[in-house]
């Protein structure tokens, strides 16, 4: 069964005269327990995608559907709470409040959603545990590492079991080393928990976790690419490849 | 191009803070509308006593004028480098992009001198206009009619207004200059990432603050309530102190104490965005606490100077009535520098005038008081009152007790048209009407008292409140009138003339005032009804003024600093309420939770300083019954009224506009 299905999706930017188009007919699938990737060079029109897919803009024609539902005809109100049930969200820049503590950053994602008080703490104590940021929980964001912080913005993305969790670049602002810790963690959480990820990103690296992964190009798809059997070496190899056939923008890695 | 730039930076920050652009407004406008007073009395047909108050109250409210001007230029500075503080960021772009740092001062004089224009513009526009206003109720308050309205443009208020404001705004500009100078580069650009400083403090220690905070803060209450406010000694200070030390220690630990109590209780933690409200104020409080206590403070004067002023006039200007029963009153007596101890035998005011009295009075009765051997503090001692409350009555224990002949007492009564009384020999009457030391009275049993060796009992066991003079209260401490037989070997102390005019009022006055209180040649006071009616009126009007110009600058000033300090954290709060809503929270939550955040922050200090104000309205209040009849506890009610109406304004406007804010930069 498809989680996600992207139906003939555009975005357009102006007017008649001086038209952008940012997607210009995007279709694909994502099924239950995917971990797939979108990669792009800069204005390829990959955060557009993932920000209609998200229901943070809205598509100019098509179609989302996100476990069976049309997100594109929801109204305001709907949004939100289809938001807070179906999705999470792990954003480029953390996005943690800086007034609460990690825990209370986990907790609020549970609170907004009406759970009971009693299960938001065994919940958040069980996301933390599984992504190893059990002694950051008292923590404020301004004492923690990139790394952590990243990892509890992934806790609060997860603790609500959202059908679908978006990432937007979420190694963009983390060393490698802390890039590399949390792509483990997504991938132990994309294994253990079949929780299905769909990942924004440009880099090679980040993208290589993947198992599917969608090139796009001007606002249409260019390629695609499964994982298959391959170790992750070998999968990187290969989207180096079609990113320097894309324009190169990693080509510069080595 | 500078111009441009600094022009659109005024726009932007115009409508950012319009709530304290608009403050700065209307501080412009009071301070010229009641500094305009002195132009507009041409309108009114005052009386000479009268005119006697307005002089005194322009001097008082010019006094007043420098430090409203001291309050608002506080104001404008703290609001100034808030603002400064805020845009840090894009002053730190000016200067990566090359602009010199005198080019950078230079817009911020520019863009001081168009605000200060516009406000100081905008206030004494509206000031001029609603100082119209205020000669009507000038007129309404001092019960003339306007003689001719016309339109009042007061010049020297004017020039004041622009010379005070243009002092304040200058001090500003040099105070922006030198804030730049002193910039650097690094700390400008880095400036949004640097968080306030959360200070994390233990929360048992903001417990335990918080419990010496009380502790504090009901000693003060405690010393005031023993002291009163009328003596201002080290227990007074004391109160103070410790006030102001709760106050501060309560607002430094409220949030941390709140914050472990709340989350000791995981039902309301953990519900919808409480616990984002919660640390949203904590996180504010903990860095404005030092605000928060002036706030408090200032909001306390606010309340006090309101209530107590509007208190204190109608204290003044009720039972004027009651007060001066006859036109005019002379009381005449003895001279105690030439160690008299009566009143010479032949003393008699009504021959003393002689014909004089005649053409401005048909009516008119001389009475006499003696002195009797019995202290007021004889028959108090013995009352229920404990030592502790006696402080408020002085010397007055030490006392003889006034007494007059029945027969005076019963023409009195036939003067005012009220019905004789007859005692028999053995009886005294008790006459008392002045509330201060009523209680006193009430409290004990007065039953009999003995006089030269005889026992008299008191008239139907009870008071009269009779005015037998008029005066500028009801201020009879307590009066025995005794029959005539009782009072004959004594010899009078004060001869008091009650004279009622005849035909023009006017003429009588003047004949009153003007010739015969001049040529009495013994020692005497005499007052007229008018006079007592003017200057009653008079005192009421310059407390009321006093009261509302003081009270509206401090409320304003307060509410516009709780104001700024939400607004400008609201591009921080942009970001954190944009997060919630891509997390699923609901417009309404939001909404709720913005709600919730700026009224419990506007409360805080308003709750601390009802409590405080109602423990010192409580004391005050006895003050206030000593000076007059009122109680404050209806003018409170009507200071409450205009007090939350300004509050209430400011509260939603901050309350709108962070609203607006947030909602305008979340949509993507």
């Amino acid at each position: 069964m498809s989680i996600l299905k992207v139906e003939n999706v555009e975005k357009y930017y102006g007017n008649k005269g001086n038209l952008t188009k940012a997607v210009d007919g995007i279709s694909f699938e994502v099924e239950k327990g995917e971990y797939v990737g979108i990669m792009g060079a800069s204005g390829s029109g990959k955060t557009t995608l993932l920000n209609c897919i998200s229901t943070i803009d809205f598509p100019t024609a098509g179609h989302i559907y996100i476990n069976g539902k049309d997100i594109t005809t929801l109204g305001s109100k709907k949004l939100a709470k289809f938001r807070r049930e179906e999705l999470g969200f792990v954003f480029q820049e953390f996005n943690l409040l800086d007034t609460l503590t990690a825990f209370e950053n986990i907790a609020l994602a549970l609170s907004i959603l009406g759970t009971n008080p009693n299960e938001i703490e065994v919940r958040v104590r069980e996301v933390a545990s599984r992504l190893e940021i059990l002694e950051v929980l008292k923590k404020y964001p301004y004492q923690m590492s990139g790394g952590q912080k990243q990892r509890v913005a992934c806790a609060r993305a997860i603790a609500t079991n959202p059908s679908l969790v978006l990432a937007d670049e979420p190694t963009g602002a983390l060393d490698s080393k802390s890039a590399k810790m949390l792509l483990e963690s997504f991938e132990r959480l994309n294994c253990e928990l079949n929780a299905t990820i769909l990942m924004v990103t440009h880099d090679a690296f980040t993208a290589s976790y993947c198992k599917r992964i969608i090139f796009i190009k001007d606002g249409k798809i260019f390629n695609e690419l499964v994982r298959g059997n391959d170790s992750r070496k070998q999968f990187f190899h290969r989207i180096i490849d079609v990113v320097t056939l894309l324009g190169g923008e990693n080509s510069n890695v080595f | 191009m500078f111009f441009k730039l600094a022009l659109s930076n005024v726009k932007k920050s115009v409508k950012d803070y319009a709530v304290y652009f608009l403050t700065l407004s209307f501080g412009v406008c009071l301070f010229y509308m009641f500094n305009s007073i002195d132009s507009q009395q041409s309108m009114l047909l005052l009386s000479e006593s009268q005119q006697g108050i307005i002089k005194s109250m322009i001097q008082i409210i010019s006094g007043l004028s420098v430090f409203v001007s001291i309050i608002l230029g506080f104001l404008i500075i703290y609001a100034n480098r808030f603002l400064i503080r805020r845009r840090k960021k894009e002053l730190g772009l000016y200067m990566l992009l090359g602009m010199e740092k005198g080019r950078i001062s230079r817009i911020l004089v520019l863009e001081t001198f168009i605000i200060s224009l516009i406000s100081l513009g905008v206030g004494l526009l509206v000031g001029v206009f609603a100082s119209q206003g205020l000669s009507v109720v000038s007129a309404k308050m001092f019960e003339v009619n306007l003689s001719n309205f016309h339109f009042v443009f007061s010049i020297g208020s004017f020039l004041k207004t622009i010379l005070y404001f243009g002092i304040i705004f200058l001090v500003i500009m040099l105070f922006n200059v030198v804030a730049v100078s002193k910039y650097k580069l690094i700390d400008l650009l880095n400036a949004s990432k640097r968080n306030e400083n959360l200070k994390v403090k233990n929360p048992g220690i903001s417990v335990l603050i918080f419990l010496i905070s009380f502790a504090c803060i009901g000693y003060a209450y405690r010393c005031i309530i023993h002291n009163g406010m009328m003596e201002v000694n080290f227990e007074f200070w004391q109160a103070i102190f410790f006030g102001s030390l709760g106050t501060l220690l309560f607002f430094m630990s409220l949030s941390g104490f709140l914050l472990k109590v709340l989350k000791a209780n995981k039902r309301v933690y953990l519900k919808g965005l409480n616990m984002f409200v919660l640390r949203q104020i904590n996180s504010k409080i903990n860095t404005n606490f030092v605000s928060m206590t002036v706030i408090c403070i200032m909001l306390l004067v606010t309340i006090g100077a309101l209530a107590s002023g509007i208190g204190m006039a109608s204290a003044f200007s009720d039972g004027i009535k009651e007060a001066a029963p006859f036109d005019a009153s002379i009381r005449s007596y003895y001279d105690e520098e030439n160690n008299e101890s009566a009143l010479p035998d032949d003393t008699e005011i009504t021959k003393i005038i002689g014909d004089k009295l005649d053409e401005i009075s048909d009516e008119h009765l001389e009475i006499s008081l003696y002195l009797l051997p019995i202290k007021y503090g004889d028959i108090i001692r013995e009352s229920g009152i404990g030592d502790d409350r006696k402080f408020s009555l002085g010397s007055f224990t030490e006392t003889g007790i006034a007494a007059m002949k029945l027969s005076d007492y019963n023409s009195v009564l036939k003067m005012q048209k009220k019905q004789p009384v007859s005692l028999g020999d053995n009886e005294y009457l008790f006459n008392c009407n002045y509330d201060a030391v009523k209680e006193y009275y009430e409290k004990q049993k007065y039953e009999s008292i003995m006089l030269d060796g005889k026992e008299y009992k008191l008239y139907k066991d009870t008071m009269f409140g009779v005015q037998y003079e008029t005066s500028m209260m009801l201020s009879d401490a307590g009066t025995f009138v005794l029959p005539d037989k009782a009072l004959e070997k004594y010899k009078p102390v004060q001869k008091i003339l009650n004279i009622n005019y005849k035909g023009n009022t006017q003429f009588c006055e003047e004949k009153f005032k003007g010739e015969i209180l001049p040529s009495l040649s013994i020692k005497a006071t005499g007052i007229t009804a008018q006079t007592i009616k003017d200057q009653s009126l008079g005192i009421k009007v310059l407390v009321s003024y006093i009261a509302i110009y003081i009270g509206l600058v401090f409320l304003i000033t307060s509410v516009a600093v709780l104001a700024l300090q939400q607004l400008s954290e609201s591009s921080d709060n942009i970001e954190r309420y944009a997060l919630l809503r891509e997390i699923g929270a609901e417009e309404r939550m939001i909404n709720k939770a913005l709600f919730a955040q700026i009224f419990i922050y506007f409360m805080m200090p308003l709750a601390l300083a009802i409590v405080h104000s109602v423990v010192g309205l409580y004391v005050a209040n006895r003050v206030i019954i000593v000076v007059g009849r009122t109680n404050i506890v209806w003018n409170t009610v009507v200071a409450a009224i205009i007090f939350l109406a300004v509050y209430g304004a400011y509260f939603l406007a901050t309350f709108l506009s962070c609203k607006g804010m947030i909602r305008e930069k979340s949509r993507i």
